[in-house]
Order: C-alpha cells, then sequence, then structure tokens
C-alpha cells in the first residue's frame, strides 16, 4: 500500500487568542484524529517541526551558502507532518480531511511517496 | 475532602486546561512575585498553545499537567532573563533556586494554599466588586476575556480594560500574596465569599450572555468555595453554607430548560432529574454550616434552597416555612430580590389578592421600572385573580425589559396564551 505525507502548512500566532477550554478542546480533535487513523492501521508516523525556519543550504559553482530558514517572517510555515497509507489518493485525501488542522485555518499539502526500488 | 472531589472528576477533566491554567498562574505567582502577574500570564498561555502543536504530532505526554506546568515555568525563567538587565544578576539566580525547589509543588497540598492566597488577592477591597468578580475568573478559573465578556453581555475590550486596571490597582496597593492575619480575616473572607456569591448568581440569573459559559461560572464559584471550605483558616460555618446554596441550586441547573431550551419554572421542573449527588453534598454541607452560633445571610438563603430542593413535589413544598425564613432574611438584610421573592411566597401561602396588594405597596417604595421580575410577578397574580387585560400589560412591559432568549420566548408564550 502506498503512503502519502500530510504537510501541516500552519500560521503560528493563531492561537495565541484561543482559551484555555478552546485550546484543550482543539487538542481533543487532533487527538482523536490521530487515534482514529491509527488504529485503523493507517498511521505510518508523525513529527513536529521546530518553529524557528531552521537552515537553508544553497549550492553555487563549488561553493556553498547556509542561511537561516526562510520561513520565519513568512505567514505559513510546515508546522509538522504526518505519514499515513492509503490504497490511492482518492482515499489518502479522505483520510487527510478528517484532520482538525483544516477546521483551525491551516493547509494540508498532500504527497504520495515514491518507492524507488 | 475525598468524597466531595470525586463528584466532579468528570467536570475537572472536561475543563483540565482551564483549572490547570488557574493553578499555574497561583503556583507561579507566589515563586516570581504578583508583579509579575502579565508574564505569568503570558507564560501559561504560551504553554497552552505549545501543547496545542506539539501533541497532535506525538500524542499526549504521560503526565499532561507537569508537562504543562514545566513549560510555562520554563518561559517565565526565560522572559526573565531576557529583561534581565533591568533586574539585579542575584535576584534572577535566586529565583531560579527557589523555582528549583518547587518541582513537587503541583502534587502537594501547598497548592490549595496558592490558590487561597491569590483568591484573597484577586478580591481584595482595593477593587470594586465587578473587578473582583473578573480577575477571580481570568486568574484562578483560567477563564479567557472573550468568555468573561460573553458570559457579562459585555465586549472584550471593556474586559480587558478592566482587568488591567485592577491588576495595576493590586500592583500599586502592594497587595500581598497571603492568607489574611486573624484579625483581617473575617472581612476579608466576606468579601471573597460575595464575589463566589456573585459569580454563582451571574451564571444562575437568566438575565442573558452565552449560557454554556455561564454555567461554567457556577461551576468555578463551587469549585472555589470548595477550596475554602477545605481549608482550615478559611473553613467557617458560613462558607458552608454557601456552599451548600451553591449545591442546592447547581443541582437543578440543566433542568431549568426542557430540551428546546425553553425555560421551565420551578413548577414544571421534573425533580427526578436533580443531581443527586450534588444534593447529597449541599446536605452535607448544610449539616456543617449549623457548628457555631453563627447565623449569616447564606444560612438563611441556604435554608430556602433546601426546603425547596429537599420537597418531593412543587405541591407539597412547605410554604409558610419558606416565608417565614424570608423574613428573618428581610430583618437580618434587607434586598429587593429577596422582597420581591418573599412576596411569590406569600402568594403561595395568603393567596393572589394578598399578595398583590403587597407588591403594589412594593412598586410604591422601590424603583421597579426597570425590573423584569417585578412585571412577570405581577402579571401572574393578575392572571391568578383573572384579570387578563392587565396581565397582558405586565408581561408586554417585562417583554420590553429583557433581551434573554429563552425568558423573552416564555414571555411570548405567556402573551400569546392569554390573547387568545
Amino acid at each position: 500500500m502506498p503512503n502519502y505525507m500530510l504537510l501541516l502548512h500552519d500560521r503560528p500566532m493563531d492561537y495565541s487568542q484561543f482559551s484555555a477550554e478552546q485550546i484543550q478542546g482543539v487538542i481533543a480533535e487532533y487527538v482523536a484524529w490521530r487515534d482514529k487513523v491509527e488504529s485503523e492501521g493507517k498511521l505510518v508516523g508523525g513529527e513536529k517541526l521546530k518553529d524557528e525556519g531552521g537552515r537553508h543550504l544553497s549550492g553555487q559553482n563549488g561553493t556553498f551558502r547556509v542561511t537561516d530558514g526562510p520561513y520565519t517572517e513568512a505567514k505559513e510555515m510546515i508546522g509538522g507532518y504526518f505519514t499515513i497509507s492509503a490504497d490511492n489518493y482518492d482515499q489518502a485525501v479522505e483520510t487527510a480531511t478528517g484532520c482538525p488542522h483544516l477546521k483551525y485555518g491551516g493547509r494540508i499539502e498532500l504527497r504520495e511517496t515514491e518507492p524507488v526500488h | 475532602m475525598q468524597t466531595v472531589s470525586n463528584i466532579h472528576v468528570k467536570e475537572s477533566v472536561d475543563h483540565l486546561f482551564r483549572y490547570h491554567a488557574g493553578q499555574m498562574v497561583s503556583v507561579l505567582c507566589r515563586i516570581f512575585g504578583f508583579e509579575k502577574i502579565d508574564l505569568i500570564e503570558d507564560a501559561v498561555q504560551d504553554a497552552l498553545v505549545a501543547a496545542l502543536r506539539k501533541w497532535p504530532f506525538g500524542g499526549m505526554p504521560e503526565n499532561p499537567t507537569a508537562w504543562l506546568t514545566q513549560v510555562a515555568k520554563n518561559r517565565v525563567l526565560d522572559q526573565i532573563r531576557v529583561d534581565r538587565k533591568k533586574e539585579p544578576a542575584e535576584s534572577f539566580l535566586e529565583l531560579v533556586a527557589k523555582s528549583a525547589d518547587d518541582e513537587q509543588i503541583f502534587f502537594s497540598r501547598e497548592i490549595h494554599e496558592d490558590q487561597l492566597r491569590i483568591i484573597f488577592a484577586c478580591c481584595h477591597p482595593s477593587i470594586a466588586p465587578d473587578s473582583q468578580v473578573a480577575l477571580t475568573l481570568k486568574i484562578i478559573g483560567g477563564f479567557s476575556i472573550s468568555e468573561i465578556a460573553r458570559a457579562y453581555l459585555s465586549n472584550e475590550a471593556a474586559i480587558a480594560k478592566m482587568l488591567t486596571r485592577a491588576k495595576t490597582r493590586l500592583r500599586e496597593t502592594g497587595v500581598a500574596l497571603e492568607i489574611p492575619a486573624p484579625s483581617e480575616l473575617n472581612d476579608r473572607l466576606e468579601s471573597v465569599l460575595k464575589v463566589l456569591y456573585l459569580m454563582f448568581n451571574e451564571g444562575y440569573a437568566a438575565s442573558g450572555g452565552d449560557e454554556l459559559v455561564r454555567k461554567d461560572l457556577c461551576f468555578e464559584a463551587i469549585r472555589l468555595c470548595r477550596v475554602l471550605a477545605a481549608h482550615p483558616v478559611t473553613t467557617a460555618p458560613r462558607v458552608h453554607a454557601l456552599l451548600a446554596l451553591f449545591l442546592f441550586q447547581g443541582a437543578r441547573l440543566s433542568t431549568r430548560s426542557d430540551h428546546r431550551g425553553e425555560l421551565l419554572l420551578l413548577a414544571d421542573q421534573d425533580r427526578s432529574l436533580w443531581d443527586k449527588q450534588m444534593l447529597a453534598s449541599a446536605i452535607d454541607h448544610f449539616r456543617s454550616s449549623a457548628s457555631g452560633t453563627e447565623l449569616s445571610n447564606y444560612h438563611l438563603e441556604t435554608e430556602i434552597a433546601a426546603i425547596h430542593a429537599l420537597a418531593p413535589s412543587y405541591e407539597s413544598t412547605d410554604w409558610a416555612r419558606i416565608l417565614e425564613t424570608y423574613e428573618k432574611l428581610q430583618k437580618h438584610q434587607f434586598s429587593i430580590v429577596a422582597e420581591l421573592n418573599r412576596i411569590v411566597v406569600l402568594e403561595k401561602v395568603q393567596g393572589p389578592g394578598h399578595a398583590l396588594i403587597a407588591l403594589q405597596r412594593f412598586e410604591k417604595e422601590y424603583a421597579v421600572s426597570n425590573f423584569n421580575l417585578f412585571y412577570i410577578t405581577k402579571a401572574h397574580f393578575l392572571v391568578e385573580l383573572s384579570k387578563s387585560k392587565e396581565a397582558l400589560a405586565a408581561y408586554t412591559r417585562a417583554l420590553d425589559l429583557t433581551s434573554n432568549r429563552p425568558v423573552r420566548k416564555f414571555l411570548f408564550g405567556r402573551i400569546k396564551a392569554l390573547s387568545s
């Protein structure tokens, strides 16, 4: 079964005005979604990425440059990712649309991973 | 208090973040000082947001509250480090050392002390009662500005301003985070109880606002009153009386409207649905309130609530005893609302004719032109006396005076019934 990556784009400041009550509610929704995907045996993995934007590496004419990630000033950044398994894009989309990330203004980029062997 | 705390386990899981936000602020205020309250509140909010952004990926940590506390504490320390140019170096090191000693604090009974200290600070007489309630909800209750605004039908900017002013006032007054000395304790406890009383009534009264948040106000008042009742310094007969009052009334909270959200009067409520655990706990505290010689307003109000709550049916309510208790209460400390309630009970004992005469006297003596409960009561008596036309006018006046949807619906129903 192919794997799909859900890249979760979000805006880190969006939740600063949420109440404790709302935050707990949102976490409960994410956890419920994650548990459901896991219990269906479709969850392959997932990680949170740090907010600071990372490093950007580029090479040119035999030299390379390392700069701080371009994302700190951007409105959106990748907050983390999940990897799920699905038969096809339709099924992967179905699983991804259940993710509360979309409900709270985030964007999900869905990509099928390609086996190289 | 083991049995009592078990009752609301579900309640506290449902509101874990809110409760814990309040606890974190209480503890961090003791460690870092009340003057850092703004920084502390921000740090607690940051910790909650951090949880929101991390937990979905890795699942919940084994001990969520410890995780949150650690993050919040580190945020405070980080921020102080950033600001350290303004602070002498030793004081920062002292703070670090002090906070390191507190690892176990959230699991100890000292957390109750911390909460108690901050309750007394939020209810300090140097700030106005409305601000005391709002501040208590924000700092100890973990309510957001938007939730407080919704409960009070106010706007967020007004609430935010009120809170900022109240905090500034407390800082300027140099209010200490301490449990008041015995010489002051009585008065200070009184103002705390008044705040809880206002908080509960704001949640309980059908005056408008978001119903869910308002219910939470009631539960918050109950929770804080339990903290007072459980602590050896603040446990007093009147604290138990107030807690019993909240519990007697809280037990019927969910039966006050039907499945369509329409208002149900006491006479129409399904008594079998009243929360039995809350009633049992109310009776316990009502018993505890009877120790000693103290007789407060809260005792009398609780007695009235108890007679209602323990009557098997509306018809079998001991109205004569309720009337007698209202008379005692009015002698003890007169209030217009209680006087109106007394007249409502008078109707049960002496009939609508007598009650209407009392009500007319009441109308002459007090400013009632904006008091919608007065008009509802008047209309009810007039209906009983078959004076439909006058009753209709009174219901219409009551309708003009309230924006609360369930109450308006109720009044529309009455008006429709009278018009046909």
